[in-house]
């Protein structure tokens, strides 16, 4: 059948992954330490169409389209006050370390609390690790020093869910960690609404063309070689 | 393919919940000894997309949101006059005798002498361990020291347990400003440096200007995945329209 119905049809199945994507940015505006996501789109490949009498070439056509890759922006987002003693914030690259049951993890999301052993945990109850990989003390007034709390490099840093990254470890990092601060949610909201519609607008231009290919093959079959 | 509705749903889950947690803080905002809440996001699990994606492309579920705690900082010490008014200055609780005899803890520190002349707070749970007033003793003949101290006329009747935990977001609120400790909180132990202050209350720790501005911030963002939903409505709708 014609190629047409599909290309198009490609690119409604890329553009509803995207609304998802952008859906995830929005839901997240307010989760402190979220990086906003990108969806990357790419073509599947280009095939080289002949002339079938004389196998001519005639030029190449592509074959659609799929979300390749959603890349995370890792970018530093901005930090605001909070007041909240054991808020902290990383200014600058780098993650803090977290120790989960299944290994460690990396968050920029720095809402911690404190275990009933007086250690800083995560708001899963996870322990927020030191520069040296120990528990980090939190103090008897409620505090704790935001040097003892450490900031690790982390390469090929993907999302897990729970505010957490997984990645592997590459030393220490250069941001600095502030207390009774939080860094503010790295969406953007204005931009993702302009995404969102900007994709709605060209998944119902994919949908016009899968009509229109539609009617061409309707009147296709319908007219030509009709006798009347 | 529906998941982006869901997405957004999740997302209002979350701002409605940190309406609720303002709402609750604007509530106390003259309680006495009331701490403010804080309220934790997190982003949920990333899924594989199927369709339309590249092998490996992974979306979020969305967003939630839960208390994570209080904000443990001082409110501020207002003066009352009234004797038998402390307030804490510093961390930690005034050990009272929970309702069903065990301890617990408050901060509210708005004292009364009962019917059998031992001292009890606003809401009737008597200190632990009881302080009793004689007979005859004035109110205002009453004078607590800053280390708990209570005596009248020179005698002293009593000590006022100031106590902390090591974790207080893991105390169980029962209510009426009383906690009490539990395996996540942590044993209780006497408070370092934490002084009484006779004639003050501690005021609510609810800053106005910074919850109003969070309800804001809640609101904007419910409204921000409200649209969302109503987007993906019109995406399924174009799906369904392919077929005229």
């Amino acid at each position: 059948m014609d190629r047409g119905l599909y290309i198009a049809a490609s690119g409604m199945l890329a553009e509803m992954v995207r609304q998802d994507q952008i859906a995830n940015d929005l839901a997240n505006a307010t989760t402190p330490g979220y990086k906003a996501d990108r969806s990357a789109q790419s073509g599947f490949g280009q095939l080289l169409l002949h002339n079938t009498s004389d196998g001519q070439t005639i030029g190449s056509i592509g074959l659609g389209v799929q979300i390749d890759e959603v890349r995370t922006d890792l970018a530093p987002g901005p930090i605001h006050e909070t007041g909240e003693p054991l808020d902290f914030a990383i200014e600058g690259e780098g993650f803090f370390a977290v120790q989960t049951s299944a290994g460690v993890r990396y968050t920029r999301n720095g809402q911690f609390g404190v275990s009933a052993s007086g250690t800083l945990v995560d708001a899963f109850g996870n322990q927020v690790l030191g520069a040296d990989g120990n528990p980090v003390q939190v103090r008897r007034d409620g505090t704790a020093r935001a040097s003892d709390v450490g900031v690790f490099a982390v390469t090929g840093a993907a999302k897990q869910g729970e505010s957490l990254f997984t990645g592997t470890a590459a030393g220490t990092a250069s941001g600095k960690v502030r207390a009774g601060a939080l860094e503010e949610s790295a969406a953007n909201p204005a931009r993702s609404m302009v995404d969102m519609i900007s994709s709605f607008r060209s998944l119902e231009a994919d949908q016009k063309a899968l009509q229109t290919i539609d009617q061409t093959l309707g009147e296709f079959a319908g007219q030509v070689g009709s006798v009347s | 393919m529906v998941s982006a509705l869901y997405t957004a749903a999740a997302g209002m889950e979350a701002q409605q919940n940190h309406l609720d947690q303002v709402a609750n803080d604007l509530a106390n905002v003259s309680t006495t000894g009331y701490k403010s809440l804080r309220v934790g996001f997190h982003d949920l699990v990333y899924q594989l997309e199927g369709r339309g994606a590249g092998p490996g492309v992974m979306t979020g579920a969305g967003a939630a949101s839960g208390v994570i705690g209080r904000n443990p900082t001082q409110g501020a010490l207002i003066p009352t006059e009234r004797p038998l008014d402390v307030a804490l200055e510093g961390p930690g609780f005034i050990q009272v005798r929970g309702p069903g005899g065990e301890v617990a803890l408050t901060r509210d520190g708005d004292l009364q002498v009962n019917a059998d002349g031992y001292l009890q707070t606003s809401s009737g749970q008597l200190l632990q361990p009881p302080i009793k007033v004689p007979k005859g003793v004035e109110e205002g003949e009453i004078s607590i020291a800053s280390n708990g101290t209570v005596s009248a006329a020179g005698r002293r009747l009593g000590q006022i347990s100031v106590v902390a935990v090591t974790n207080p977001d893991g105390l169980q609120p029962v209510g009426e400003n009383v906690f009490r400790p539990t395996a996540a909180s942590g044993p209780v132990g006497a408070a370092g440096g934490t002084a009484l202050q006779q004639g003050a209350l501690e005021a609510s720790n609810v800053d106005m200007a910074d919850a109003s501005v969070e309800m804001m911030n809640a609101q904007r963002g419910y409204e921000l995945d409200s649209r969302v939903i109503q987007t993906q409505d019109e995406v399924l709708a174009v799906a369904n329209g392919i077929k005229q």
